[in-house]
This record gives C-alpha cells, structure tokens and sequence, in this order.
C-alpha cells in the first residue's frame, strides 16, 4: 500500500513538474510554439470566445459568448433556484459594480445559468428584475451540453443534485476584451478590490 | 469423442442465450450495436459518499473497448479541427497526440494501431464521442461498469488484484485494446490498460451544497474527505478519484485515454 501511496504521489509531482515546465519553456511535453503566442479566427487560442456556442440571454435573444468581445467582462456561473450560494455571489458582484465609475460603463456582468431545465429567459428575466440587475447584466440560459463544456473551461465542478439543485464551485472571473481568463476568484463574500483591480488593468 | 447429444445441448443453450440477448437488445431497439455491451440497470454505492450513499444508475450502453489510436485517426481526418496542428488549445494543452508520428496522415501503421489512444483531452474525447452518436459515459456509469468482476471470475478480490498491479507497473506499457481482461458485461480493459475519461470528471464529490468553499478536489487530497471514504481499504479507488481531481479539460496525458457510452433509447 505505501508503495501505491508513493506512486500516487510521484504521479501528482511529476504532472505538475510537467505543467510547470510547459508554462516556463513549453519544453517537457511538446514542440509546439507556446500558447499565449497561437491566435485563431482573430482571438487568442485561450480565449473563451474560442467556444462556438449559441446562448439566449434573459430577452430570449440569441447570444454568443464572442459578442462580449471587445470590452472586459465579470463572468460567473450560477441557478435561479439557489437560495443561499447564488444569491450571495450575485450580491458581492453588486459590490464590485457599487465601486465603478465613467471608465467601467462598458464593462458587462455575465451569468450562466447551469439549471438549463428551470432557467429559460423568462425566468432568468424575472431573476434580473427581482435582483435589480442593470442593463449591463447578462444572463444566459442554454442547454446542458453547452453547460457542461463552459464549465469545464472554467474548471468549475458541479453537479445537479436529486433535488434539482447544483452543488457547484463559486468561482467569479475577469476576462479581457479578448475572452481570455486574467482572473478567478474563489468562495463567497469575497473582496470586491481584487475583481476591481484586475479590471482597471483591463481598462 | 464427444457425445452428440451433450453437444447439442450445450448448441442449444448457447444460441438460446444468444437469441435471449438479440430479444433484450431488439427490445429497446439497439440490434446492432455489435460494439457496445448493455449495461444493465442497478445500484451501487461510490467510493466517496455524498449526496447519496447508494447510486441508481440506469442501463445504458458502453464501448467494449478503448477507443484506438485507428479509431481516433478516423475522427482526425474527418474533422481537421481536431489535428495536432489545429486544435486550438483552449481544449488541448500542447501534449496533445504527441505520440504520433508527424506525417500521420500517411501512415500505415496508425491506420491500423489497435493500441488505446492516449493524450486526448476531455474536449476532444467529447467531440470524438458526438461525431460517433455517442457520449462519454456518466463517472457514476463508469464506475458501475467497472464494479463486474472478470468473466468466469467468481472472487470478489479479482479487480483490486487487476488494480493493484497495474498502479505498481513502473512504466506505461501501452498493449492492445483486449489485452486485459473481459467482465461480466463483455466490456474489456476497465482497468489495466489506460485511465478513461467520464463525462463529469470534475464533479463536485462533496454533500456539503455549494456553501464549503473548499474545492472537492483539494479536500480529497489533504485526506479529509477520506473520511468520507465508503471503503477506506479501497485505495485503489481513491487514486482514480484523486487522480480526476486533478484534472482540467484541455488537459492531455500518456496515460489517459476513453470509450464512449450510449443511452438506450
């Protein structure tokens, strides 16, 4: 068993060793030019706007994720029926909003629903209306293979629970004009300066 | 000698079997699925307790085999996305397919490698599962799947054996698809061959909502969640889901390769 244990341990290392490696050189694994450098279709290969998926927002209106581009967006990934969590993640994104100013106008709040079965537009429109959310905010709703990829993009884990509920990671990101990740954060009544200072380096 | 009668009973028993399978598969209208073995429908109770202590799982469909490095060729040439040059690495990480050879449209070889393919992502395991009109198989469906003991293998300690010595092998050997061993199901290779992607790999283990700010993973990791552990004897269980844990999408590595499942309609 200790042996099993140690393997376990030698795998974790030597995959991270491997990542690390990659970022620094991009030497390890690969001959490939690193990836900040490979664009596609005009984006960065990183860019989130990468995914070609369609989307309806809150108005019933389709959307895709690439129409964000061109201004900074606060992306995070929640469900209406959330009584605790969401609730509270929409409420410290309000605090981010509280603090804006004239350079922040063009700066959009994106929510992704991961109920793609109780979450149509109109519930998600009745959503921004009792959460008093400015025209700024966005909310799409879409279905659940779609869900399932934007997730794992963003490495948040969830998981639809008998009830209908979803056990999920509270993550809330910073994205560029580009769709690129530039920053993430993690838990609930988090600090709105860290998701205003990596907007303001945006702007 | 044999006798013929003996014969023709065994004969008997053994295309009655058959035709019992034709019945049960023509029944939910899936004759021909030559590839895929029926997984009955039943419960079992995952390594981690969370939301549930026992799983339903439904009955569904599964590959018999890995998909191959052929098979993935296949996908590859039909979809020129999913090339080694293509692949935008938002889904892949630069290991991608490395272990082709550069020229691999011509060759030979690959055409015919019934080895599992490996350095595949999620997304592009995904991608390959919806161009075939399948999906990947759900990690409660895997792991259900991966419960059925070996054929005519009637001890209960049979798979931890297979799992020990294959986590206790120094280096990755790659064999064939259907080198291990078959299960009850008909499926082969569940363990020994290569690590296989679920669907929902990072799925939240945790029973405490979304309020633990903590990710499960991580709580896997520091031994906390072990406590969790329905059987703590069970590290070979524990490794495969710490292992998933540390997994992202576009992540790709030699030793992680998938097949893909089907819903019975």
């Amino acid at each position: 068993m200790k042996s099993i244990t140690f393997l376990l341990f030698a795998l974790i290392l030597s995959f991270s060793a491997c990542k690390e490696q990659a970022a620094e050189k991009n030497s390890c694994c690969s001959t490939k030019p690193a990836m900040a450098q490979k664009t596609s279709g005009g984006m960065p290969e990183t860019s989130l706007y990468q995914l070609n998926q369609q989307w309806k927002n809150q108005n019933g209106e389709p959307v895709q994720l690439s129409d964000f581009k061109g201004s900074p967006v606060v992306m995070t990934m929640i469900f209406t029926h959330c009584e605790y969590a969401c609730p509270m993640m929409v409420n410290d994104l309000k605090m981010v909003e509280d603090q804006f100013t004239e350079k922040h106008q063009n700066v959009k709040f994106v929510l992704i629903s991961f109920d793609h079965e109780r979450d149509t537009p109109d519930r998600l429109l009745e959503y921004a209306k009792t959460q008093q959310l400015g025209e700024n905010w966005v909310l799409l709703h879409g279905h659940a293979g779609k869900v399932k990829e934007l997730a794992m993009v963003l490495d948040i884990s969830y998981e639809q629970l008998e009830n209908g509920a979803f056990a999920h990671a509270n993550k809330k990101f910073v994205l560029n004009a580009q769709g690129e990740l530039v920053f993430s954060q993690e838990g609930l009544q988090t600090k709105a300066e860290p998701v205003l200072k990596a907007l303001n380096k945006l702007l | 000698m044999l006798i013929a009668g003996e014969n023709n009973n065994k004969m008997i028993r053994y295309l009655g079997s058959w035709i019992l399978a034709g019945l049960i598969l023509s029944g939910v209208g899936l004759s021909a699925q030559e590839d895929m073995s029926l997984i009955p429908a039943g419960s079992y109770t995952p390594f981690i307790k969370g939301i549930t202590e026992e799983v339903e799982v439904e009955g569904f469909l599964l590959d018999k085999y890995a998909v191959t490095n052929a098979d993935f060729l296949e996908f590859v040439k039909a979809n020129p996305d999913w090339s080694p040059e293509n692949v935008k690495s938002l889904f892949a990480d630069s290991g991608y397919l490395t272990h082709w050879p550069v020229n691999y449209l011509n060759d030979k070889d690959l055409e015919s490698n019934m080895e599992p393919v490996v350095n595949v992502s999620w997304f592009a395991a995904n991608a390959y599962c919806k161009w075939k009109g399948k999906r990947l198989p759900t990690l409660h469906e895997w792991e259900y799947a991966a419960l059925a003991l070996p054929k005519n293998d009637s001890d209960s300690a049979a798979l931890t054996r297979i799992n020990s010595d294959w986590y206790s092998r120094k280096t990755a050997v790659h064999a064939k698809v259907g080198s291990t061993y078959e299960n009850q199901y008909g499926v082969w290779d569940m363990y020994g061959l290569v690590w296989e992607w679920v669907d929902n790999f990072n799925t939240v283990i945790s029973n405490e909502d979304s309020r633990n700010n903590e990710d499960a993973p991580q709580g896997l990791f520091c031994g906390s969640a072990s406590l969790n552990a329905s059987d703590a004897s069970d590290y070979v269980a524990f490794i495969r889901f710490a292992y998933r844990g540390s997994l992202k999408a576009n992540y790709t590595t030699r030793k992680m390769g998938f097949r893909c499942a089907k819903t019975i309609k």
